[in-house]
């Protein structure tokens, strides 16, 4: 038995006899000791105290050239100058795990000549560097984040997420001089509702009253800005909205009190004033803390789109800017790279990874002659190409426009709370207006009818209305993010609860999107270390198959000698100058062995000293508990309906697995997204999926939930991410969403109650100051505390 | 009498309070809480390196950009 003992660098662990020994160290690969070497020469070796013993990943030993950041295109894009002459951009760093991470990456961009800042955000990996161009280049600087075991993207902090940001803090000011001014209020206000029954003297109730008027004054000014502006938009589209209640019953109140207090008698209001602007303004800023910005969707659209690509002309390979490529311009496509123009094969042959456009999860070869999709992936041989279209009419250009049009355009259902406070607001206003003329004109003194007018709209105050839904909402959100289940925004609960039709993408939704195991048939006895070494030198999904369903018993490295890949065949190796084969039934009939590869999936053979060993049959399995999941949703009373691009048998196999009635395959993204929208007609839509080829669907949905493996963009777009890929998830997700939804109704209906009770007793005059604030802040305990009891269940 | 000291007791309580609220306010107006993680993270690694490297950073501003506007 060989020890395991941990890479000096990335702290992962591996047999010894695989390492490489230097000294006293151990690394890995080389990546891992070119980045400590790198280190200790630079002083920064500190950072493995720092680090601890976090697991870093292995440092990618290849990279697109860094050449394409020093380009003027580049520049226009990204790069921008402060105010002293330097320039900035903005990167996401890649392959940051800890704080020790940040600090390298700052200390060792610190350290290099000209670059003047590098600061990282540690809670979202978004560096801005500032650096001198004419001491350093952009390119050196990438280099260095390279070589010390990262990678980054250029990313363009738009003005969208600048605006975000901003709206952010406004609102964390203005709720800092809201909660400011309502805490002093109340520890003045306890004074005098103690003068209230106890006797106080007209001098020190003065006082009292001309400090709130104060404290209360920006409150109302300055917090409450954004209801004033919310009236001033709802007067001029005739629309009463719940802006114009508390905007008129503050402002009222505030100018009443203002005249008690100058006239030195009666009961002042400033509690109520700062109240009322202080509760609806923590209201909505629960519902902007949760919302997420568009931003960041365009961010990761544009790292998986390189602006430039390696094009052929006159034997050499020059960098063209994707708009500037025409049709007929040989394109060069290394391994790993996608492609980003359409065109077709001229040399070389490699599979492609075309699970992104079609859901067909096993990669298919491609050789001279054959079509090239933009938005699919070479992975395992690099190949020229020519092009056929240009950028702008490429598949992967017209599906980024399509989404980018979905995104703006996108449905929102419209939220219960919204449609209630636009009635209620106006019922209240109309209400204290006849409750004025009715004691105005029943011989009551204008002081008098003022004061009762103005304590129905204080009562009506709509802060228990206003917490309803963000405080059931925020519970769910929680709640629903320990179960795994990220909700973008936290009033989505709402909106799903109310969905009908959920629409499931096959690969990788429903089934796990990559092949596994399902029959294993030895025929010849063999170490099973042998095997796992060869599948493992692949990253064949096949391969990666295997390899897993291997990894249980054994797990050791052998050292195989000649390894070398087939492309679109299979693994050649040797081990001990026998030879050892693994792959499908076209490459083992290339060495004389016949083999038969009838039957359902995948095969992957194995063949040692020219006899075939072993046969595995690889299938996409539906994911664990698919069935009870689904019979979950179902039961919700959700049709279940599957889109998939993959073909008809394997489709209809899911299908009636699930119980699922209708499905249809064979789509291209365009025409998932267009049954979508045709389903939304009449129906609220949730889709499921995790791939590009579903992301034009899931921007036309009304829900769109993502798995949390899925591929970036479709993250971004979606509005729900289920972390842990699994079904059961996203039972819980509309079980947890149909729970917030009945608790925002009750909580509706208990702040309703509650004004209907109040409002008449208010109108009648029989409301004291103290009734007032205490029912005030009872019914919104009352909101608070019943949406807690969500997580009672769970 | 009494009710000048009450007065002044206010004020002086309301006035220490809002010097607190102002110093906040500055705090969030110039970007202070935008990284969450940031004050429980580099607290680990606040030492008199660190404290050496903002003086270096802002040497080295100053450096670049006199270099930067040097008539050419």
């Amino acid at each position: 038995m060989i020890e395991n003992i941990k890479c000096d660098h990335c702290h992962l662990e591996f047999g010894k006899d695989v390492m490489i020994k230097d000294d006293e160290h151990y690394f890995c690969c080389g990546g891992c000791q070119g980045v400590f070497h790198l280190l200790s020469e630079n002083g920064l070796d500190s950072f493995y105290d720092k680090a601890g013993s976090t697991k870093l990943s292995r440092p990618v030993e290849e990279f697109e050239d860094s050449i394409t950041f020093d380009t003027p295109s580049f520049y226009d894009k990204f790069v921008s100058k402060d105010k002293d002459g330097f320039s900035e951009v903005s990167l996401i760093i890649e392959g940051i795990h800890c704080s020790a991470c940040v600090w390298l990456n700052e200390k060792a961009l610190g350290q290099m000549d000209g670059v003047i800042e590098a600061y990282i955000n540690h809670t979202n990996n978004k560096a801005k560097i500032t650096w001198s161009d004419s001491n350093v280049k952009l390119s050196q600087i990438i280099d260095m984040i390279r070589a010390i075991g990262y990678d980054a993207f250029p990313y363009d902090p738009s003005i969208q997420e600048v605006r975000a940001d901003k709206a952010r803090k406004d609102y964390y000011m203005r709720l800092a001089v809201a909660v400011f001014g309502s805490m002093n209020i109340m520890w003045i206000a306890v004074a005098q509702y103690a003068g209230y029954f106890t006797g106080i003297t007209q001098e020190i109730k003065t006082i009292l009253n001309t400090a709130e008027w104060i404290l209360s004054t920006p409150v109302l000014f300055y917090s409450g800005w954004n209801f004033f502006k919310g009236s001033y938009y709802g007067i001029k589209n005739h629309i009463v909205n719940m802006d114009i209640l508390v905007a008129t019953g503050a402002t009222l109140t505030y100018i009443y009190s203002i005249y008690i207090t100058l006239n030195n008698s009666g009961e002042a209001y400033f509690d109520s004033v700062s109240m009322i602007i202080t509760f609806v303004l923590i209201g909505k800023f629960l519902e902007t803390l949760s919302k997420k910005s568009a931003a960041d969707t365009l961010d990761v659209m544009s790292k998986n789109i390189p602006s430039e690509i390696s094009v052929i002309e006159n034997e050499n390979i020059v960098l063209k800017n994707v708009n500037d490529v025409e049709i007929g311009d040989t394109i060069m496509l290394r391994l790993g790279e996608r492609a980003v123009i359409d065109g077709i094969l001229l040399e070389g042959e490699s599979n492609f990874d075309e699970s992104s456009l079609s859901g067909e999860s096993e990669p298919i070869l491609k050789k001279v002659g054959d079509k090239i999709v933009s938005g699919t992936t070479s992975i395992d041989g690099a190949i020229r190409y020519s092009a056929t279209k240009d950028f702008t009419h490429s598949t992967l250009s017209n599906i980024v426009s399509l989404l980018e049009s979905a995104i703006a355009k996108k449905p929102r259902i419209e939220k219960i709370a919204n449609r209630l406070s636009e009635h209620f607001s106006l019922a209240i206003l109309l209400a204290s207006f006849a409750t004025f003329l009715v004691w105005f004109f029943g011989g009551s003194g204008f002081e008098v009818s003022f004061m009762i007018a103005i304590s129905v709209i204080v009562i009506a105050c709509p802060c228990a209305l206003a917490l309803a839904t963000p405080v059931a909402s925020l519970v769910g959100f929680s709640l629903s993010l320990k179960k795994g289940i990220l909700f973008k925004e936290s009033a989505m609960l709402e909106s799903m609860a109310q969905a009908e039709v959920i629409v499931f993408d096959k690969t990788g939704t429903l089934t796990n999107g990559k092949p596994s195991v399902i029959k294993h048939e030895q025929y010849e006895n063999i170490d099973k270390k042998l095997i796992y070494s060869l599948t493992s030198s692949s990253t064949h999904p096949i391969s990666n198959g295997v390899s897993e369903y291997l990894k249980d018993e054994s797990n050791e490295l052998l050292a195989l000698n000649n390894l070398e890949q087939v492309r679109g065949r299979g693994i050649k190796a040797s081990f001990n100058k026998d030879r050892l084969l693994g792959g499908n039934a076209l490459f083992l009939k290339e060495h004389g062995i016949i083999v038969d590869d009838s039957g359902e999936g995948s095969h992957f053979f194995v063949a040692f000293k020219n006899t075939l060993v072993a046969k595995f049959t690889l299938k996409d399995e539906l994911k664990d508990d698919a069935l009870n999941s689904v019979e979950r949703i179902k039961k919700f009373g959700l049709l279940t309906i599957i889109l998939s691009g993959d073909r008809e048998e394997s489709v209809k196999e899911v299908a009636s697995a699930l119980g699922i009635k209708e499905y249809h395959y064979g789509l291209s993204p365009e025409q998932k997204s267009e049954f979508v929208q045709k389903l939304q007609q009449s129906k609220k839509v949730v889709m499921a999926g995790d791939g590009i080829n579903d992301i034009l669907a899931l921007a036309n949905a009304d829900i769109a939930i993502a798995m949390g493996s899925g591929s970036d963009i479709a993250i971004e777009v979606s509005d729900v991410v289920l972390l842990n890929n699994s079904l059961v998830t996203l039972a819980d997700s509309f079980a947890i969403a149909r729970r917030t939804y009945s608790l925002i109704k009750q909580n509706l209906a208990i702040s309703l109650l509650y004004n209907a009770i109040t409002i008449p007793l208010a109108m009648m005059g029989y409301i004291i100051p103290l009734i007032a604030a205490i029912s005030m802040s009872f019914s919104s305990l009352l909101v608070v505390g019943n949406s807690l009891r969500i997580k009672w269940k769970y | 009498m009494d009710s000048s000291v009450i007065a002044m007791m206010i004020g002086v309580s309301t006035f220490l309070g809002a010097i607190a609220l102002l110093a906040f306010l500055f705090a969030v107006k110039n970007g202070h809480f935008d990284d969450s993680k940031k004050m429980m993270n580099s607290v680990h690694f606040d030492d008199e390196e660190a404290l050496n490297d903002a003086v270096e950073k802002e040497k080295k501003r100053e450096k670049l950009k006199e270099k930067n506007y040097r008539p050419e």
